[in-house]
């Protein structure tokens, strides 16, 4: 790719900023990035841990052993995501992690005609097995999914019955950048496509407020309707998480209010 | 003894205490080192009434005092500065109570040359108290008896002149409904039954006539802070307040599921787009307005059906006689606030009761089948009972609490107050700062003495999540008002102030002289709410008051986004201790000695 993935821009926003704060608006626990040793990362929002890798180079399960110790107490589940997935949407990883359950120690859904491994779910007791792995120099997810219980879930299992068929209809949510090609592919996509709405004053400052931008942040979102996202605005995010963070990752079909962030009254 | 000599900027240095039983009046010495720990206002009442109210008398009593206070900052050229409170033993809640109102009585009442009026005993027949720099008299008031506090107040500067200002009760309060309001200038002291302490004292109205002002300590400061803070009130962060008012909260309230309605079984209302200012105000708007020396003017007035004048149109009157009782009529629910405006009733505790009755009606729990959801006419016959103490409204006048007890069968669970005093249109299970906020406030379940919503709003943290940042961030507006409401200036301008603690030490230094600092004052802020607390603790406060209804610990709501925003008991008591802790509480919510020594409590004699 010739530079790290993980500050590569995807409109307006790097491939890393935009994963972890996909991953945040959908789950309650921590989100934790693991880093390469001596690896830079771009800016990331502030409430997001990271983790370095031990040893470099060994794939994977190296990088899942480190994110499974540091959710270790915090979390019974993790969900493990590559940096490369800029269509990432929220309602695919609640639909993974919901998969899991008392009989499940890996969701690993089958999507666009792979395995995904690095879209999939873990338990976090799962941590013994990975190291015990990593020590014989077994480096392959495969080599895990032998010894655990892995429920498949294929795209129609995925997609039946949840708003993900509506959301993320073709589960663009795994496709990855391998090659420079997919990465300037990705680039020429259009933004995703979200509603906006204005409340009280604010309706009034911009009284010709299209219904629906292409926005990828909701920083973006509000510059494209003319709005100032500083100390006197926030944002409902699908009228339910409140930011005033421009950086905060859109994905196709949020709705994004915009209101006085002065509620007196 | 404690001498007062000369006072400071801004300060007589003394209050009158009025007893109505036969119009005695004597003034009582108020020590700089007094006015400096409480500031005035809401803080310096809470001193008088420490001082001055008999522990465990009924509020309703004559011996029960009734106090409006003013600040050092009333009657400088600081913009909102127009302001008093009426500061008493509440007979809603049995606490303290302590209310806020804007307009030319604040300006008129201080400078009859007094920092606060008490009133003590009760008056043989109905009767209005006159003060001016000459003293104190009782009038008589038969003629007034009955009449709104708008005619009142009118025909009452009739008979004295127009120099003179005017609160005034109405029907409500005197018929000692617990939640009756004082008014002056269509404006309202509203919360905790103040009216009602008023009327059980025969007290129709109190006029005042201004007299010379208190000297500023700093004039040329003073003038040129007000002609700063005056220019920044034009700016962004009143705007909401300024273009549509406070009613802008609705439809966005609405949007993020923190609208209240029928009694708090839901947090959207379908009718909210009937209701709000984004599609009321062009049609209905006839005027904007605003209080006595406010370069904001937040008032929105807008035309009821039928003619008859307007109404002002707050979002606190619309979401409680609208969403909570389910009724999405613009002309219904503007009648109602007006209706409430001429009986004087606030505006809160009435919607906050009918929409109980309405639920226990629907549950059969009281007999009274014209009463449901969504019935304006059910709404405005409720109102009239209430008012009047006819019919179901002698039961209703009681507030929701007190009803409730006298209902029995579990009528308590549908009882949607805090402390007795109704909630505010503040979805608790949807803002969990502000749940705390409500939950541990003195006033009981209130939005002007904690603004913790504002915490919720910012997206510091999760709304749905409560936690001990949360319980940071209610302290923190909890201290901001305290001594907003005590200096006194308008919340509305709150968001002006970018360093909050030292520029108001800074305009209370050139006022009064005093070379404060943020520090001291976030101290002073931190012992007014303590002070508080400490009234309530000596009138029978447990730590079981320090709580949400019910229905907010045991019922879950589905956001718009399909996620579930639930509270539980344990998760309210974590940060109810987080917020003991931060306040130097004990478990059991009781202050240490050390700061109980920095209260300034010792008896002075009147």
């Amino acid at each position: 790719m010739g530079s790290p993935k993980a500050a590569l821009e995807w409109h307006g926003s790097t491939l890393l900023r935009r994963v972890t704060g996909i991953a945040a608006r959908a789950v309650d626990g921590p989100v934790v990035v693991v880093k390469a040793p001596g690896q830079d990362l771009p800016g990331l929002a502030p409430e997001v841990e990271i983790a370095e890798d031990p040893v470099e180079g060994r794939g994977p399960l190296q990088g899942l052993a480190a994110g499974l110790q540091a959710l270790e107490g915090r979390a019974d589940a993790a969900f493990l995501s590559s940096t490369d997935v800029p269509l990432l949407h929220p309602r695919f990883v609640v639909r993974v992690l919901a998969a899991l359950d008392d009989e499940t120690d890996v969701a690993l859904p089958i999507a666009r005609g792979y395995p995904q491994p690095l879209a999939a779910a873990y338990r976090i007791s799962l941590r013994p097995l990975v190291e015990a792995l990593l020590a014989e120099n077994q480096l392959k997810p495969a080599f895990l999914f032998e010894q655990c219980r892995v429920k498949r879930l294929g795209e129609d299992e995925l997609l039946q019955g949840n708003k993900l068929a509506t959301m993320d209809p073709a589960l663009e949510s795994v496709l990855n950048l391998n090659e420079p090609a997919d990465y300037e592919a990705a680039r020429a996509r259009s933004a995703p496509l979200i509603r906006v709405q204005r409340f009280g004053a604010l309706r009034r400052a911009v009284p010709d407020c299209p219904p629906e931008v292409h926005a990828a942040t909701l920083g973006a979102a509000a510059r494209q309707i003319g709005i100032e996202l500083d100390d006197h605005v926030v944002a409902a995010l699908n009228g339910d998480q409140i930011s005033r963070d421009p950086e905060l990752p859109l994905v196709a079909g949020d709705l994004v209010a915009f209101l006085a962030a002065d509620a007196g009254g | 003894m404690l001498g007062v000599q000369s006072p400071p900027g801004g300060y007589f240095g003394n209050a009158l205490v009025v007893d109505v039983s036969d119009g005695s009046a004597e003034t009582l010495p108020l020590p700089s080192d007094v006015l400096r720990a409480y500031l005035g206002g809401v803080g310096l009442g809470t001193w008088l009434m420490h001082q001055l109210a008999p522990p465990g008398a009924d509020p309703l009593s004559p011996e029960a005092p009734l106090a409006f206070v003013f600040s050092p900052l009333v009657g400088t050229p600081l913009t909102t500065s127009a302001k008093f409170a009426v500061v008493a033993k509440s007979p809603l809640t049995g606490m303290l109570t302590d209310a806020l109102a804007s307009s030319h009585f604040a300006i008129a009442g201080k400078l009859t040359g007094h920092d606060a009026i008490v009133v003590r005993g009760a008056c043989e027949r109905p009767s209005a108290l006159v003060i001016d720099a000459d003293g104190a008299r009782l009038v008589d008031a038969e003629d007034l008896w009955g009449l709104s506090a708008q005619d009142a107040e009118d025909r009452l500067r009739e008979r004295l002149g127009k120099s003179w200002r005017v609160a005034s009760i109405g029907p409500a309060g005197e018929n000692q409904v617990r939640y009756a309001t004082v008014s002056h200038d269509g404006r309202h002291a509203g919360r905790g039954g103040l009216g009602a302490v008023m009327g059980s004292k025969l007290l129709k109205a109190i006029a005042v006539r201004p007299g010379p002002r208190p000297g500023l300590a700093d004039q040329p400061r003073v003038v040129g802070l007000a002609r700063e803070l005056r220019e920044r009130s034009f700016g962004p962060a009143t705007a909401k307040y300024r273009e549509m008012g406070t009613l802008a909260n609705l439809l966005a309230f609405n949007e993020i599921s923190t609208l209240p309605t029928r009694n708090f079984q839901e947090a959207t209302f379908d009718g909210a787009p009937a209701l709000a200012a984004e599609n009321l105000a062009e049609a209905r708007t006839v005027a904007r307005d605003s209080c006595a020396s406010c370069s904001i003017g937040c008032e929105h007035i807008y035309k009821k059906a039928g003619g008859g004048g307007g109404v002002r149109v707050e979002y606190e009157n619309v979401f409680a006689l609208g969403p909570l009782c389910g009724v999405s009529d613009a002309d219904s629910v503007l009648a109602a606030s007006s209706r409430c405006d001429e009986l004087g009733l606030d505006t809160i505790s009435a919607g906050g009761t009918i929409a109980w009755a309405m639920e226990c009606a629907e549950r059969g729990l009281i007999d009274a089948p014209w009463l449901r959801f969504g019935d304006g006419d059910a709404l405005l016959r409720a109102l009239d009972e209430i008012g009047n103490r006819t019919g179901l409204g002698d039961l209703l006048a009681e507030g929701s609490r007190n009803a409730a007890t006298i209902v029995g069968h579990g009528a308590d669970a549908f009882a949607v107050h805090v402390k007795g005093l109704e909630l505010p249109g503040y979805e608790p299970r949807t803002l969990q700062a502000m749940a705390l906020g409500l939950a541990v406030n003195a006033r009981g379940a209130d939005h002007n003495r904690s603004g913790a919503y504002e915490a919720d709003l910012s997206g510091r943290f999760d709304r749905l999540s409560g936690g001990s940042p949360h319980a940071a961030a209610a302290l923190d507006t909890e201290d901001r008002a305290a001594v907003m409401d005590s200096m006194i200036l308008c919340k509305f301008l709150r968001g002006v102030f970018t360093e909050p603690w030292p520029e108001w030490a800074g305009l209370m230094s050139a006022v009064a002289g005093w070379d404060l600092t943020g520090e001291e004052l976030h101290a002073t802020a931190k012992r007014i709410v303590l002070a508080k607390r400490m009234f309530n603790l000596r009138e029978g406060w447990t730590p079981a008051d320090d709580t949400l209804p019910p229905r907010f610990l045991s019922e879950s709501l589905e956001m718009a986004s399909g996620r579930p925003a639930s509270l539980s008991a344990e998760t309210l008591r974590g940060m109810v201790t987080s917020y003991y802790g931060l306040r130097g509480l004990d478990a059991d919510g009781q202050p240490s000695d050390e700061a109980l020594a920095d209260l300034h409590l010792e008896p002075v004699a009147v």
